[in-house]
């Protein structure tokens, strides 16, 4: 009898916290509410668990929210930002921004996982910045901090086999990120041959599943980064009226405000703390061998353009533009960066996603940029012109004929905008 | 083939205590499963060393062959002699490994065999150890099945405890009465929760959450103070580095005793709230104690014996200041052959010298230095400091901010 209850009071406690840990773990959570405030909070806090988790998204994407997938320029919250525009405003839609620095095509495909009923024929705002394009495409560090097992899982869970389902898994199995579980390595293994996953994988996947959503019910609402201050001070600063003309003037006045410690029109705070001095001076003609035309990026975009296809989603491509002072600098080629635009549109084009803004062309324009490559003021309120109206009027039904030849390594190299046929594309 | 990193994730843990519920029942009931223990370790150490790491594997057969043959041959000749030199190449060979591969990353550039692997620090504590005991004759006799459990003991392979040949073979040859285990038992129950704490939430709060952005901010600064580097981020990474070592490793060891005390070894702890510590000696007592403690026992104390023996110091004084000296700075070296490890060895002789001299004056002055709560409070105060500083050398982030 004495071991008996020495053995409960030594084992008790572990097996009573056991217990209620796999219940908090595996109870299902999912029917939790978020409060409107939180949402809105959520929705411009660019955190990482809003960004890998569900319970924000689907919410917002349920409501009157509308997904702006981009990067580092959806930071750049000066007062003629999207999200200050709309809650000024009062628009019939507020941007839901998904993205931070280093995210890309990649990473967005897998953060649409889990809100495809939300989504379904839905309007989506994406933002493509032409530095994605890089030689290596998409950084594998940059996509562990975004990647987030749970849609992998809810990914997996969904897939049909497709040319584009097997190089999502291939591509999700070159990062380290996809390989950390080893549950989800062996069913990207299967699927990235084509081969189904089997009852036991999908029971394992399940589990985790049920454990990744109840993480993300319990804590994904917690510290959330707090923009919405800035989102509220930039509101005071725009006119009361919504007027091209007068907010033209404002984006004007806080730029030349913002822009007069240094001869390139970056932000001061920004010149001042990241350039000036003997910074600046190794960065001169640093730029010169940049070449955004041939990336795996590419293919990583038209991945994504599958799952627009999938959800059947009207989407709005931004293509922002650099600072030109800046590129001539650093010795950017301005050509280089016009024929990457141009590749980025023939891909989208020619598999009817028709709504591109490309402000590549406004690159020499004043007051469009905050500082090197990051959308601001004018520039902002360039993409509103765009936005808008996209957002705020009925948009024909789009009808996508995607082509597999965009998978290829053939188009990611490619510097002429020839199909796999011969034929010319324009 | 899956390979399993020592305490990395909640996997192992689990397929841990599977593995040991027959040899927990076992001694439950009054007996030691030795068989069943020895297929154990052997799995254990195959998910350790093989996969990807099997190269680590090979060198730790090697080793283990090496150091086996080696102390067995040791053992033979000192049952007739017992020279000098013979024992001093006994230890030297013991050594040799180890050398070689703290001295490889000085060679970039040799792609051949490395003969490390994880742990070849903590093996060669132990089987030094059992070569100056066997000199001493404090141990007489060696089985190589039990000097293999000992050396192989896979709760603290990796790194440590070490624990001391004559102690663990006690309690391996000897299974303690029930009311005793259900005590360990308890007690590994509670060090385990506790490392869970120590580890993966204050270690990982401190080097994940924290350490990346105070280092971050702190290189940002790295032209402060007239090129200094040294700025308020730095004092931080100084003191969130400092927790971090701390409850990483005091968690990882407080694994490796409990999982010892579930097997019914009673492996000694590794710390003591070393940060409460009064004074630098005091801390070397309550910090890494099985590392200092044989330092201690097979540096200090030798090196002391053989210097008086030979009448080369004869100031006590400065003889046991000599001995720190020579104490940390192998110590240091050990760490690795880089400047920091070096210097910070350098800078706890250095702590350790003074405070001899404080104590000694204290001492020869106790009616006039006041001793309350406040001059114990500002004692634990100064040692932590002095402690994190030498944390700071430690942790080579001076190197990646001046050069």
């Amino acid at each position: 009898m004495k071991t008996r209850k020495k053995l409960w009071l030594i084992f008790g406690p572990v097996i009573i916290a056991a217990i209620a840990v796999w219940l908090v773990l595996l109870l299902p959570f999912s029917h939790q509410r978020i409060s409107q405030d939180s949402l809105k909070h959520g929705a411009v806090s660019l955190s990482t668990n809003v960004y890998h988790g569900q319970l924000f998204k689907k919410q917002a994407f349920s409501e009157n929210y509308v997904p702006f997938l981009g990067s580092s320029e959806l930071l750049r919250m000066d007062p003629l930002h999207p999200s200050v525009l709309a809650a000024k405003y009062h628009r019939s839609y507020q941007p839901f921004l998904l993205g931070n620095a280093g995210s890309q095509s990649l990473n967005h495909f897998f953060t649409l996982q889990g809100v495809h009923p939300q989504l379904q024929g839905k309007k989506i705002v994406y933002i493509i910045s032409p530095q994605w394009f890089t030689k290596r495409g998409q950084e594998p560090d940059a996509f562990s901090f975004y990647y987030s097992p749970l849609q992998a899982i809810q990914w997996l869970l969904s897939v049909n086999d497709s040319t584009a389902t097997r190089y999502a898994a291939k591509r999700l199995l070159e990062m380290p990120s996809g390989k950390a579980s080893s549950t989800i390595a062996a069913a990207l293994n299967k699927v990235a041959k084509g081969e189904r996953l089997n009852q036991s994988d999908r029971f394992l996947l399940n589990l985790r599943l049920r454990i990744l959503l109840n993480e993300d019910a319990l804590f994904s609402r917690f510290s959330l980064a707090d923009h919405w201050k800035t989102i509220e001070k930039g509101e005071r600063l725009l006119p009361s009226h919504d007027s091209d003309t007068l907010l033209t003037k404002t984006a004007i006045q806080l730029a030349k405000k913002h822009t007069n410690n240094n001869t390139f029109g970056i932000d001061n705070h920004f010149y001042s703390e990241r350039l000036r001095g003997s910074r600046i001076n190794g960065l001169r003609n640093s730029q010169k061998h940049y070449d955004y035309r041939q990336s795996p990026e590419y293919s990583d975009l038209e991945l994504l353009l599958t799952e627009f296809k999938q959800l059947n989603a009207n989407v709005l491509f931004v293509i922002p533009p650099i600072n030109q002072k800046w590129a001539t600098y650093t010795g950017l080629p301005l050509p280089m960066l016009q024929e990457t635009a141009t590749k980025i549109k023939y891909q989208l084009r020619s598999q009817g996603f028709n709504h591109i803004a490309d402000l590549t062309n406004d690159t020499h324009a004043n007051y469009m940029m905050q500082d090197t490559i990051h959308l601001g003021w004018l520039g902002w309120l360039k993409v509103d012109e765009k936005v808008n109206p996209f957002l705020t009027q009925t948009q024909a039904q789009p009808r996508y004929q995607l082509n597999s030849y965009f998978f290829t390594p053939q188009w990611q190299k490619s510097l002429t905008l020839q199909k796999s046929d011969g034929t010319n594309g324009k | 083939m899956i390979n399993l990193q020592p305490y990395s994730n909640p996997a192992y843990f689990g397929i841990l205590l599977i593995a040991l519920l027959p040899v927990i029942i076992g001694l439950y009931f009054g007996r030691r499963l030795k068989i069943y223990e020895s297929i154990f370790t052997l799995a254990f150490l195959i998910l350790t060393f093989g996969g990807d790491h099997w190269h680590q594997g090979a060198a730790l057969i090697l080793y283990t062959c090496y150091q086996v043959l080696l102390t067995m041959g040791f053992t033979h000749y000192r049952w007739n002699k017992n020279q000098t030199t013979i024992f001093v190449s006994a230890v030297i060979l013991s050594i040799l490994p180890l050398i070689i591969v703290k001295f490889t990353p000085l060679f970039p550039n040799y792609n051949g065999f490395n003969i490390g692997f994880l742990g070849i620090s903590y093996l060669t504590f132990k089987t030094v150890q059992v070569i100056m005991e066997l000199r001493d004759g404090t141990i007489k006799e060696i089985s190589w099945s039990q000097y293999l459990h000992f050396l192989l003991f896979f709760p603290t392979i990796s790194s440590g405890p070490i624990d001391r040949y004559r102690r663990f073979i006690k309690d391996y040859e000897n299974v303690p009465d029930r009311s005793a285990y259900l005590d360990d038992v308890s007690k590994a129950v509670f060090y385990l929760i506790q490392g869970f704490l120590y580890k993966y939430i204050l270690g990982y709060i401190f080097g994940t959450l924290l350490l990346p952005n105070v280092a971050r901010a702190a290189m940002s600064q790295s032209s402060a103070f007239g090129g200094t580097g040294i700025s308020w981020y730095l004092l931080g990474y100084m003191y969130v580095y400092s927790m971090y070592l701390f409850f990483d490793f005091a968690g990882y060891s407080l694994f490796a005793v409990s999982i010892s005390y579930f097997m019914g070894i009673k492996t000694p702890m590794n710390f003591n709230k070393p940060f409460l510590a009064h004074n630098i000696k005091e801390f070397w007592n309550r910090w890494h104690m099985t590392l200092s403690f044989w330092f201690r026992d097979f540096i200090f104390m030798r090196f002391t014996f053989w210097v008086m023996k030979h009448r080369w110091v004869k100031n006590r004084v400065r003889m046991s200041q000599l001995a720190y000296l020579v104490n940390f700075l192998i110590m240091g070296f050990w760490h690795g052959l880089t400047w920091y490890y070096i210097v910070y060895g350098l800078f706890h002789a250095a702590a350790i010298i003074i405070n001899d001299y404080w104590l000694r004056y204290k001492k020869n002055h106790a009616d006039k230095i006041p001793h309350n709560k406040f001059t114990e409070g500002l004692a634990i105060f100064v040692t932590f400091n002095i402690v994190c500083f030498s944390f700071l050398i430690f942790s080579g982030f001076l190197n990646q901010l001046w050069f």
